[in-house]
């Protein structure tokens, strides 16, 4: 095979390697139970902060076009159900995706990257610790957890803003606001929206930890493969976005 | 008499040591502000100088702006990156467009949607986004590399200014590249939702264009490109910024990355809305009598 085509097609196929390697030892006992609980709260300290300031700009953008939208057909009083309805569905998880692999995921792969430049990695296989048990597994968990988490939060900022825009900047009846959120918003919305969130995180820390393992070389490289977790995590993610979007459509929709 | 206020300022620290450790953390953040500030300026000002002088430097990098570099080369470069984002956020707006729209009815009008929120919203923000990790990214890796190598001191101490050489032309490359590389991706994103709507939910083409180059109004899309001028610039500075005055060897160059990746994510959805607000805020200007 040419290497042009070579190239890409190895390391996807190492990557499910690699992921089925995960998948193993995700399962297999001893569970580094403060690895997990350490890397967690790092990835949530390293996010909370870029998820607030991007959820509010975002939220009050979103609900800003809808309204204009709403207002031109004479359904401002529905703006209630536009802003519950884009928080949910889509902004929340977008935003949940963007910060959790342009924060959390980099900083996993910056860390990684450097353990392998620095060969403690190998250092590890050769004590015969899995370096997959110890490390990559409790941040893969830890990854999707916070992504769970932050979603939620996104939401509630999310709504939570579009209220204040909508109400005391656009003139729209709050008692209308109100009454609309629940309109094209229920249950089943939210926990699809928390299961993409869920998806969302694994994928960017699986990313994160397989590039940040294969490392090789000086500075530049670690931060070619931080830049590189970026753009994959986000690639993988949009794909995914559509696949269970129009999944979730047809599931709640029966 | 300099002097003496040390001292007072030293007693004052051993006294109250908490109050001394919060004052300098504050007055600490606004020095990155300011630091922050002169550095985007000197490196707009240099603009000129740096396409008068190091003209041959701004073509190298417009080239590997377009096309990236190492493995994100392979995949296609940047050309290829934007477009994937951007096609798959427009099938996303016509998948969610379609059946919210079909709930009341009225799935006719996805054209009309895709065309709206495309414009305004999700392609400005996708191509920010696609902007910030692929060429920003790289640019703060690369800058990031030279720093902790110490080129950036090689070439001061050989009486390059480094400043208008390294991130003035980056800046310049990136405003450049950033207008075929939008046309792209706002292609991609209005096939995108044209493809779901058309192909995979099977509306007829023709109801689809209707609606759509109905609604699709010239000066919005111009505002689109204006949104994304401006993020292009702002990416390219705060990713230099970082990668610039990366430290802490290899790790500090990862760290850098993602540093400068989260602050220009929260920039590219800021300038999107202050730019929306100032020109859709007074007159929402959508005339849906068509």
């Amino acid at each position: 095979m040419s290497t042009a085509a070579g190239v890409p097609l190895r390391a996807v196929g190492d990557f499910f390697g690699f992921v089925a390697q995960t998948a193993r030892a995700l399962v297999r006992p001893p569970f580094q139970a403060r690895e997990f609980v350490d890397q967690a709260w790092f990835i949530a300290r390293v996010s909370l902060v870029p998820t607030l300031l991007m959820a509010v700009p975002f939220t009050v953008l979103v609900t800003f076009t809808l309204n204009i939208l709403l207002h031109e057909i004479g359904a401002a009083d529905l703006s209630g159900a536009g802003a519950a309805f884009g928080a949910v569905t889509q902004v929340g998880p977008i935003v949940t995706v963007l910060i959790v692999s342009g924060a959390g995921a980099t900083a996993i792969c910056a860390d990684m990257g450097a353990r392998t430049i620095r060969e403690e990695i190998d250092a590890m296989r050769v004590l015969g610790i899995s370096p997959i048990q110890r490390l990559v597994v409790p941040r893969v968990l830890a990854s999707t957890l916070v992504a769970l988490m932050l979603n939620g939060l996104v939401c509630t900022i999310g709504i939570l803003g579009s209220y204040v825009f909508s109400v005391y900047l656009q003139d729209v009846n709050p008692g209308a606001f109100i009454d609309g959120l629940t309109l094209l918003t229920g249950f089943s919305e939210l926990m699809i929206s928390e299961l993409k969130a869920a998806m969302f995180g694994m994928i960017a820390g699986l990313v994160a930890c397989f590039l940040g393992l294969n490392v090789s070389g000086g500075p530049k490289s670690v931060g070619a493969a931080v830049n590189q977790t970026v753009v994959f995590a986000f690639m993988a993610l949009f794909v995914v976005n559509v696949v269970i979007t129009a999944l979730g459509i047809k599931i709640t929709a029966v | 008499m300099a002097a003496s206020r040390e001292t007072e300022a030293a007693v004052f620290a051993a006294r109250f040591p908490k109050t001394a450790r919060r004052g300098k953390r504050v007055s600490g953040a606004i020095d990155t502000i300011g630091d922050h500030a002169i550095f985007y300026f000197k490196a707009l000002v240099y603009g000129p100088r740096a396409v008068m002088h190091a003209r041959r430097e701004t073509v190298r990098l417009i080239a590997e702006v377009g096309m990236g570099t190492g493995a994100l080369a392979i995949i296609g470069g940047t050309v290829v990156i934007m477009g994937f984002l951007t096609m798959f956020a427009g099938g996303t707006i016509a998948v969610q467009g379609f059946s919210s729209l079909g709930n009341i009815g009225i799935e006719a009008l996805t054209g009309f949607f895709s065309a709206f929120i495309n414009v305004r919203i999700a392609g400005p923000v996708i191509a920010g986004v696609g902007l910030a990790a692929t060429i920003g990214a790289g640019c703060t890796a690369e800058l990031g590399a030279m720093r902790v190598s110490e080129e950036i001191d090689a070439l001061e101490t050989m009486a390059v200014p480094s400043l208008p050489y390294l991130v003035s032309t980056r800046v310049i490359a990136g405003m450049i590249v950033i207008l075929p590389l939008y046309s792209l991706a706002i292609m991609a994103s209005f096939f995108g939702g044209r493809f779901v709507t058309v192909h995979i939910y099977g509306q007829s083409p023709g109801l689809y264009d209707h609606y759509f180059t109905t609604f699709l109004r010239p000066v919005d899309l111009i505002w689109s490109f204006g949104q994304v001028l401006v993020m292009a610039i702002v990416v390219m500075l705060i990713h230099s910024y970082y990668g610039y005055y990366a430290s802490g060897g290899p790790v500090g160059v990862g760290v850098a990355v993602g540093k400068a990746t989260r602050a220009s994510l929260v920039a590219v959805v800021t300038v999107t809305l202050i730019i929306s607000l100032a020109v859709y805020g007074s007159s929402p200007s959508l005339d849906l009598t068509g």
